[in-house]
């Protein structure tokens, strides 16, 4: 009982003692910058979470937490240019150089962040977003009014609510899941990624999903205004809209071509794969 | 009339400042000086007129919202896809771009295409694929590795495997776009595999990352 | 394929307004690129802000769009974009607590006034004023002093319409106005003769 007991106690104080020394190594700093409208904001971090949300008023805040002391934090405001950098120490890894970041940033800045695994999250903001992740997951939500740009390697990349937009993707081997996702221009490129859309295709844009030989599953509802064209080399092609046909050199082929107008043809629409395979929806209403 | 008298009447007299009291003007140099100093403020600010001009940004709102609110009713574009329109804060990466894609098409042509010391096996449906694990990497590729390698070991392999899946789609865009060169669709393919191959060195030399 | 005449910028301003209504992009583009300077200067000078001046130029030309279907030419259309713009500016400086004009004349007090310089050694200001330094000088007036030059002697308006813009009497106009030009003169005169007196 006493030796239970003894073992016990042990034990507690070296969890105390392995716990202090954790956090002993953890260091969280706050970064705060004053800026004017559409401030440049750019994170470069290659290891570890980067969150971007809004906040109200000209004012940038950055809240990094690092784990070990071979990671720096390096900050610099010129103009109204703020960037902060991991800079990574000692032959840093992917746990020891982590850093978490915490961002708020005014809702019409532009951002850039840049990672390799990330992941990466964007909310609510209104400028131009520019995100790099080799095998970062993405997440931009809610955003309206700007310009999202994307580029992965293998990270898969979601996009949510993403309205009044110039939206390009560019994912070698990541998923890419577009879930209302609207604007003028609404650009699609993956290697062997999947590409999902689920909307509108609206507001008059151009849309173009594009793989090598990922899968295109796109569903619309039945009152979609689209003028499509989906291509497959050597998968096949699958479409559930009653299409009109129209004067074009665009040659059809049951089963991996078609081509045509649903509604008034306000947005035009392309799918194109080699060799994956290509299913045009129409949504379950 | 004294000058008292004169400049009590003064901001009645009209732009052109026609002076009535010129009888004034014409003993007073004092009274005349401070009218010709005010006309001339006055033919300055004239040319102050629509001098300024805004940035860009300002119209990128405006055709946003016109476009939220349907006021921009544009006609149906053709079956091609046509590049984005591009702001001009984005515009820098359209030359970028554009010289990634002409320096991997170059590099390629050069070579030939894929090596022709490439294995290749074909499907029992005919269908021509490329074997993954045994095509070796151009030289370029593993010289990129190398430097990922040197820089961040634990991404090696995930560069290693998106480029194979990046040369397999250069390899079939271009015999598709070989086998029928008037297939704009192909060309598309083409586009965007370089597209594929210029954003994988561009993210790998990413020297911020270091 | 377009002809040359569709080409932003060689788009005729009657043109450009009946493909407006049509909703074609690059005639409301084309409209914007027309009038965008007068716009973007006026409301620059009257806030001394880029910023400020920026996000009102955007307002003054989405409110004319969203009426283009209503203008049926009685008017210039410079006109009524110009008119337009103006009052997106007085709404926002009456919305944010600023002066728009200053009281009625019988209520400033001598402070307010310009000191009243009834010549002087100085010689003439003509020939001897330089744009930066009246641009600067404009800035650093009063706003309603500010406001009141801006409109008649840049903007070119008359004082019965800047009267009913403003909300004020035409004699406050035209008092306004000459007070502004005599700060200006004030001030430009002291700016040279600091120059004059340097090495």
């Amino acid at each position: 009982m006493y030796r239970k007991q003894r073992i016990a106690t042990v034990s507690v104080v070296m969890i105390i003692i392995v716990a202090a020394l954790a956090a002993a190594e953890t260091t969280r700093k706050e970064m705060h910058f004053k800026v004017g409208r559409r401030a440049n904001i750019s994170i470069v971090n290659l290891y570890g979470p980067i969150s971007v949300k809004p906040g109200i008023g000209k004012h940038v805040s950055v809240t990094a937490t690092s784990y070990s002391g071979k990671v720096e934090i390096d900050q610099s405001k010129r103009g109204n240019r703020v960037a902060v950098v991991s800079h990574l120490l000692q032959r840093a890894d992917s746990d020891s150089g982590r850093v978490d970041y915490e961002v708020v940033v005014p809702m019409d800045a532009n951002v850039t962040l840049h990672t390799a695994t990330g992941p990466l999250h964007i909310e609510k903001l209104h400028g131009d977003l520019l995100l790099e992740g080799s095998t970062a997951n993405v997440d931009v939500r809610d955003v309206s009014a700007g310009r999202v740009h994307v580029k992965t390697l293998n990270g898969p990349v979601t996009l949510t609510n993403v309205n009044d937009a110039y939206v390009e993707i560019t994912s070698v081997s990541g998923d890419v899941s577009l879930h209302q996702v609207n604007g003028a221009s609404v650009h699609v490129n993956s290697s062997s990624g999947k590409i999902h859309y689920d909307g509108e295709f609206g507001e008059g844009g151009q849309y173009s999903l594009t793989s090598h030989s990922g899968d295109i599953e796109a569903i619309a509802p039945s009152y979609a205004s689209i003028e499509v064209v989906a291509r497959s080399v050597q998968g096949r092609v699958d479409n559930d809209f009653p299409l009109q046909p129209e004067h074009t050199s665009f040659v059809t082929r049951s089963g991996s071509a078609f081509a045509g107008t649903v509604g008034q043809a306000a947005s035009s629409v392309n799918l194109l794969s080699f060799s994956g395979k290509i299913h045009l929806k129409k949504r379950e209403q | 009339m004294t000058c008292e008298e004169f400049e009590r009447v003064l901001p009645e007299l009209g732009n052109d400042h026609r002076i009535e009291q010129d009888e004034h003007l014409k003993s007073c140099s004092a009274c005349s000086e401070l009218v010709s100093d005010l006309n001339e403020i006055s033919k300055q600010g004239r040319l102050l007129q629509g001098c300024e001009e805004p940035s860009p940004w300002v119209w990128n709102s405006i055709e946003v919202a016109l476009r939220q609110e349907g006021l921009i009713r544009e006609q149906p574009g053709n079956l091609l896809v046509h590049p984005p329109r591009l702001s001009w804060k984005l515009r820098w990466l359209v030359p970028a771009a554009a010289a990634s894609l002409i320096f991997f098409g170059v590099l390629l042509h050069e070579r030939g295409g894929i090596p022709k010391h490439q294995a290749r096996q074909e499907s029992p449906a005919g269908v021509v694929t490329a074997d993954l694990q045994t095509e070796g990497m151009p030289s370029e590729d593993m010289q990129l590795l190398n430097s990922v390698a040197a820089r961040t070991p634990s991404m090696r392999d995930a560069y290693e495997q998106n480029l194979r899946a990046v040369n397999a789609y250069i390899h079939d865009a271009e015999q598709s776009a070989n086998n029928d060169p008037n297939d704009e669709v192909a060309q598309q393919y083409l586009r965007n595999a370089y597209e594929q191959k210029a954003m994988v060195y561009e993210m790998a030399l990413d020297r911020s990352l270091q | 394929m377009t002809d040359a005449k569709k080409q932003q910028g060689r788009l005729s301003e009657a043109e450009a307004i009946e493909r407006a209504k049509q909703g074609n992009a690059d005639a409301f583009e084309a409209l914007y690129n027309l009038h965008k300077r007068r716009v973007y200067s006026l409301c620059l000078r009257m806030t001394a802000n880029t910023a400020a001046a920026e996000d009102l130029t955007q307002e003054a030309f989405l409110q004319l769009f969203r009426k283009i279907g209503t203008f049926r030419g009685e008017s210039a259309f410079s006109t009524w974009l110009h008119r337009m713009a103006v009052n997106v500016v007085l709404m926002q400086l009456r919305k944010k607590g600023l002066p728009v004009v200053p009281l009625e004349e019988n209520i400033e007090t001598e402070e307010e006034s310009p000191r009243k310089e009834l010549g002087g050694d100085d010689p003439r200001l003509a020939g001897s004023i330089d744009r930066m330094q009246l641009q600067r000088s404009i800035e650093s007036l009063p706003p309603g002093y500010r406001m009141i030059f801006l409109l008649h002697d840049v903007e070119g308006y008359e004082h019965n319409e800047i009267a009913a813009m403003v909300g004020c009497s035409i004699g406050n106009s035209k008092s306004q106005l000459h007070k502004a030009r005599m700060k200006l003169r004030e001030i430009l005169r002291t700016s040279r003769a600091e120059k004059a007196t340097k090495p």
